[in-house]
């Protein structure tokens, strides 16, 4: 009985977390249905009339799929660069054996301290004496240093992988490069894939250093273009407008949730359990 | 135990992406910037970019409001040869992408749109072209503008380096038909009269609380007639007697339970507009539509009589009357204001020059565009005194038929442009935050406005304050 009536308050408190946690999405998906007069003026969870109109507001703004494509032109690269470049420090720092490696170690855990706005302004000084200012390839090429994720790679390096299986590939003549591309980046790619979620949804969700990177209307990536928005003169009257263009932008975090929740949940249990 | 840590730092990474997806719905919505339609922005296409791909001349402007898109659109019907680029910038990320552009030595924008409370920071850094020199001339046209959107486009040495094209002076909004049944006229001049001075506005606040009515939604309508002084007068912190009073007067207003308890921009300052509002107490729901009938039924709402707003007031209350169409009226505050405004400069490393110019000439001073712009925005007051001159007679039928255009432009004939420093925004947001500890019981008076000179004191350095 007494384990019934703890199951059950967990479950209610469970369901009440999770009401919780949808509710504001709910919202969002209700509010992008209502015109922003609507939106101020009342409250409701029945959806509107006015989803063709706020389309018709977000497209007179911007070309919201142009802006999708853009943003996905910089996530993908980078989200691939910087997995594929960390799990290779990440391997190097936790199976070879050199000078300073310690010290890197420490470097990097330092660095991952630093929050990026800090370094923004004199990173676009960089980038406009590069002649890059306008094109992405300030905003993919630095995903390669990723302190953050080479630090979490390490440990999961340290934990998942074990000396025999190199020796073993070495004893049967794979080279370095070989040994990681083909044993190591496999069993390292739940972490990866893990990370690369993070990776992917900061990317995605990037404003502020596009923002000053790029000049040009098509190129702008959606957190941006999704912001100018907020520039109406009348600052309700794109309520509803704002509301559709973010829940059409965040179907592709959804996606990329779905696809690799399972790893997620895999590399998470994966410490829990003796082998 | 090393997989435990692990496992636990994954967690806390995945909740932190969480937070990250959030973030994007999150973006601030604090432009109220200049005026225009939303109605007219819906129509302008998906372009960014105005006029023909190959025309040989390009044009290149920074904004935070997209009523310049339009502008740019028409302009190119006229000039087939040229292109504009309008890129439209968030506005609270506005300055921050000017500065780290021209900080990079970006000959493009071509124009720098700017707000006034942004407009020194460009002065001082040296971003906009001197407008008195040739070719330009600017001060040919000085005659023909309001003298205080021209002096705002000045820099501390009096140099002309930004031109609006709209005067945004403040007004007060009030209901004619409460105006009629309260004070037995719904004469705008004579409405005036209620708000002519702090105290005036106190007693007519008496008045209508005994009517059943609320005065304002919330005090905070008063801010843009916030005393008639400057706030540093050579270097020095200046709070004089009528920035008192309106201390006083907020918190009475607050106190003696004249206003709705209803904050600006919120859901039920816009609800007051259109109709009642319920009368905040615990335990009507806002939210609930059958509440809200019971409370309307048994007297618990109440109706809002004025709101104080600068000229593109005049749009957004357009947009939220609702049927309360033609009862609008407006008058004059108890002091001059502004806020807001789209000035206009050009990028001093700009290498088209004369085009930005012309352009910003089309946008000002040309009386063509000038009347589209007042027939397209269906009620933005212009800053070129000719063109405000020849539609005086136009009548606003939302706001009973008033002919607005001439009395703005007497309301900003009234402004004067030598009282407003750069220090206002920061200093008057201490002052009103000293307004609200005093008057919801936070703080006593003394104590409140201490904490409001070490706000001051420690926020600018070189105002010397006298306590």
């Amino acid at each position: 009985m007494a384990f019934r009536i703890k199951k059950s308050i967990l479950y209610i408190a469970l369901t009440a977390l999770a009401v919780l946690c949808l509710f504001p999405f709910l919202l969002m998906m209700v509010n992008a249905t209502r015109t922003g007069s609507e939106i101020v003026t009342s409250f409701t969870l029945i959806p509107g009339q006015a989803l063709a109109e706020n389309w018709q507001i977000v497209s007179g703004y911007f070309n919201l799929f142009k802006g999708m494509a853009n943003s996905l032109m910089v996530a993908i690269p980078a989200t691939l660069l910087s997995g594929y470049f960390s799990s290779l420090t990440a391997y190097a720092l936790v199976v070879y054996k050199f000078k300073g490696n310690k010290l890197l170690s420490v470097i990097i855990v330092v660095f991952m301290m630093i929050p990026s706005q800090l370094s923004l302004l004199g990173f676009y000084d960089l980038v406009t004496m590069l002649n890059l200012v306008d094109s992405y390839i300030p905003l993919i090429v630095p995903a390669i240093a990723a302190p953050g994720i080479v630090f979490f790679l390490r440990q999961y390096c340290e934990a998942s992988i074990q000396p025999a299986l190199l020796e073993a590939a070495r004893m049967d003549g794979a080279g370095e490069i070989k040994i990681f591309h083909k044993i190591i980046l496999p069993l390292m790619s739940p972490g990866i894939a893990t990370m690369s979620i993070g990776t992917f949804i900061g990317n995605w969700n990037n404003y502020l250093t596009p923002l000053i990177l790029l000049n040009s209307p098509d190129k702008f990536t959606l957190p941006v273009m999704v912001a100018s928005l907020n520039s109406s003169t009348d600052i309700t009257a794109n309520q509803g407008a704002i509301y559709l263009a973010v829940a059409i932008s965040v179907i592709p975090i959804l996606i990329v949730f779905a696809f690799c929740s399972k790893y997620i949940i895999s590399s998470i249990s994966a410490g829990g359990v003796k082998e | 135990m090393k997989r435990r840590v692990f496992a636990l730092a994954l967690a806390g990474l995945m909740t932190f992406s969480m937070a990250a997806c959030g973030n994007s719905g999150g973006s601030s919505s604090g432009g109220n910037a200049a005026a225009g339609t939303d109605e007219a922005a819906a129509e302008a296409e998906d372009k960014a970019v105005a006029g023909s791909e190959d025309a040989e001349n390009k044009l290149v402007i920074w904004t935070l409001a997209d009523d310049l898109k339009q502008f740019a659109e028409h302009y190119c019907e006229q000039n087939p040869d040229t292109q504009i680029e309008t890129v439209v910038i968030a506005p609270a990320d506005y300055l921050t992408k000017i500065q780290s552009a021209m900080r990079g030595k970006a000959k493009e924008p071509d124009i720098i749109v700017a707000e006034p409370q942004m407009l020194d920071t460009m002065y001082e850094a040296g971003y906009l072209e001197d407008l008195d020199q040739d070719p330009y001339n600017a001060q040919q046209y000085a005659d023909n503008m309001v003298d205080y959107v021209w002096k705002a486009g000045q820099d501390a040495d009096g140099v002309q380096r930004a031109i609006s094209y709209q005067i945004t002076p403040a007004a007060i909004y009030y209901r004619r038909d409460i105006a009629q049944k309260v004070f037995g006229t719904e004469d705008p001049e004579q409405i005036g009269q209620y708000f002519k001075d702090y105290k005036t506005i106190l007693q007519t606040g008496e008045t209508l609380k005994n009517a059943g009515y609320k005065i304002f939604a919330s005090d905070g309508e008063l801010g843009f007639f916030a005393g008639d002084s400057a706030w540093v007068v050579d270097g020095k912190l200046n709070v004089d007697q009528g920035r008192k009073d309106y201390m006083d007067l907020c918190i009475d207003l607050y106190q003696k339970d004249m206003t709705a308890y209803v904050a600006s921009w919120s859901t039920t300052w816009y609800q007051g507009m259109s109709g009642p509002i319920p009368v905040i107490d615990s335990s009507t729901d806002v939210w609930n539509e059958e509440q809200m009938q019971e409370a309307s039924e048994s007297g618990q709402t109440t109706e809002v009589f004025a709101y104080g707003l600068p000229s593109w007031g005049v749009l957004t209350m357009r947009d939220h009357v609702g049927d309360l169409s033609g009862k609008w009226g407006v008058c004059a505050g108890p002091a001059y204001g502004f806020s807001g405004g789209t000035f206009l400069g050009i990028n001093s490393l700009s290498e088209k020059k004369d085009l930005a110019w012309d352009f910003i000439q089309f946008v000002t001073t040309n009386e063509d565009t000038l009347d589209w712009w007042i027939e397209t925005s269906q009620g933005d007051v212009v800053s070129w005194i000719p063109t405000i001159e020849k539609h005086k007679e136009d009548a606003n039928e939302i706001y009973g038929g008033q002919k607005l255009y001439e009395f703005f432009l007497e309301q900003a004939e009234g402004i004067d442009y030598s009282k407003v420093t750069k220090y206002d925004k920061a200093i008057g947001d201490a002052w009103s935050a000293a307004i609200t500890s005093i008057k919801t019981g936070e703080m006593d008076k003394e104590t409140a406005i201490n904490n409001f000179y070490d706000t001051v004191e420690s926020t600018y350095p070189e105002i010397e304050v006298d306590r």
